[in-house]
């Protein structure tokens, strides 16, 4: 019940500094889900492509995540992205944790909480996300919604409060095939398009998880569009 | 304002539904199998099953249909919260042992007791 009056405080507060707030960057990106298995380690390689009408952005990330209890996973990613010059690097560091505050299914919705803390690679820019999860079934489809609350702060930069929202209506169509629906908002962005995600089971608990969005900006520009990819291996 | 009203409702509803008692349904797990195979549960109900790990090896409780996936440590107990579920079969296995540890929840239509097979 503590972690319900938890989630209940964290939620109000996420919502109410959301108003207004709103993430600069492209908030096209995975949207979590709040189970945690326990013993869980995985890879993971997320490859983001954004197409504006006169430039582009190319960003890539690699992770290793472990459970480290039933209920808390840790993941630590190394991030690239291709420069105004067209130059591809190391971009930033980044550790995240993902708690499970309910069991699945234990309550009209499950809920978990998202923390990262990320740091420039030539810089000494940082950046702190704090998220809830929240995830719903109806019959064969998932509703799964993040609200993530982003504060900037450091070199060449002004210290800054942002939010992004992510949503996601999946239909479990069959272990390899589950197409979704993704929106996401962020500052002067709202996006909105077609997702497939899948998973493919190995012997014993290996396991390759896929996801494929194609999102549309909605957001004044005559053309903006995201290609979003993520691979996961389980092992 | 009223962002934060509907947030309130959900919330809301969330901590009544704790509040209600739910029938529990107990598996075993032995030599990698599960006992009973199948267990029958009302439709339109949610339910606790109780899966107790009577193995020296954990178990990972895995189902597509049910959309659950929990380690079940050896030696140990853990719980699996399903439903509300229509009427029909929902298979389940054992992520470690896929080819013994399989069992399928049966969901009826009238009240049910846990049937074993």
């Amino acid at each position: 019940m503590n972690s319900l009056r938890l989630v209940f405080i964290l939620v109000v507060l996420e919502l109410s500094l959301m108003q207004g707030v709103y993430a600069d960057s492209n908030p096209v990106d995975k949207v979590y889900h709040p189970l945690v298995v326990a013993n869980e380690r995985k890879v993971e390689w997320r490859f983001v492509a954004r197409e504006l009408e006169d430039k582009n952005y190319l960003a890539q990330r690699l992770a290793y995540g472990q459970a480290i209890t039933e209920r808390l996973i840790v993941e630590a990613y190394l991030s690239g992205e291709r420069d105004q010059s067209d130059d591809y690097g190391l971009k930033g560091y980044e550790i995240e944790l993902r708690y499970m505050l309910t069991e699945q299914g234990q309550y009209w919705a499950d809920w978990g909480l998202l923390l990262e803390f990320e740091k420039q690679h030539d810089s000494d820019t940082y950046e702190i996300t704090t998220g809830v999860l929240f995830e719903k079934e109806f019959v064969h489809t998932s509703l799964t919604i993040n609200a993530l609350l982003i504060y900037e702060w450091g070199q060449n930069l002004d210290n800054e409060m942002e939010s992004e929202f992510r949503l996601q209506y999946r239909y479990r169509y069959m272990p390899e095939i589950q197409p979704a629906i993704e929106i996401y908002t962020g500052e002067d962005f709202i996006g909105i398009g077609p997702a497939l995600m899948g998973v493919h089971r190995f012997e014993g608990i290996r396991q390759l998880k896929w996801e494929l969005a194609f999102i549309n900006g909605f957001n004044g520009e005559k053309y903006d569009e995201t290609l979003r990819f993520v691979l996961e291996y389980d092992f | 304002m009223a962002r934060l009203r509907v947030v309130l409702l959900l919330i809301m509803s969330l901590f009544s539904s704790s509040l209600l008692a739910l029938s529990e349904f107990h598996l075993e797990l032995k030599d990698h199998l599960f006992y009973p195979s199948s267990v029958t549960i009302p439709a339109g109900q949610k339910v606790k099953l109780i899966i107790h790990n009577l193995d020296d090896t954990p178990e990972e409780f895995d189902s597509f249909s049910l959309n659950r996936e929990k380690v079940v440590f050896a030696q140990s107990t853990t719980h699996i919260y399903i439903g509300p579920l229509k009427p029909g079969e929902y298979e389940f296995y054992g992520r470690y042992n896929p080819n013994t540890a399989r069992g399928k929840v049966v969901v009826v239509k009238d009240q049910g007791a846990n049937h074993a097979d």
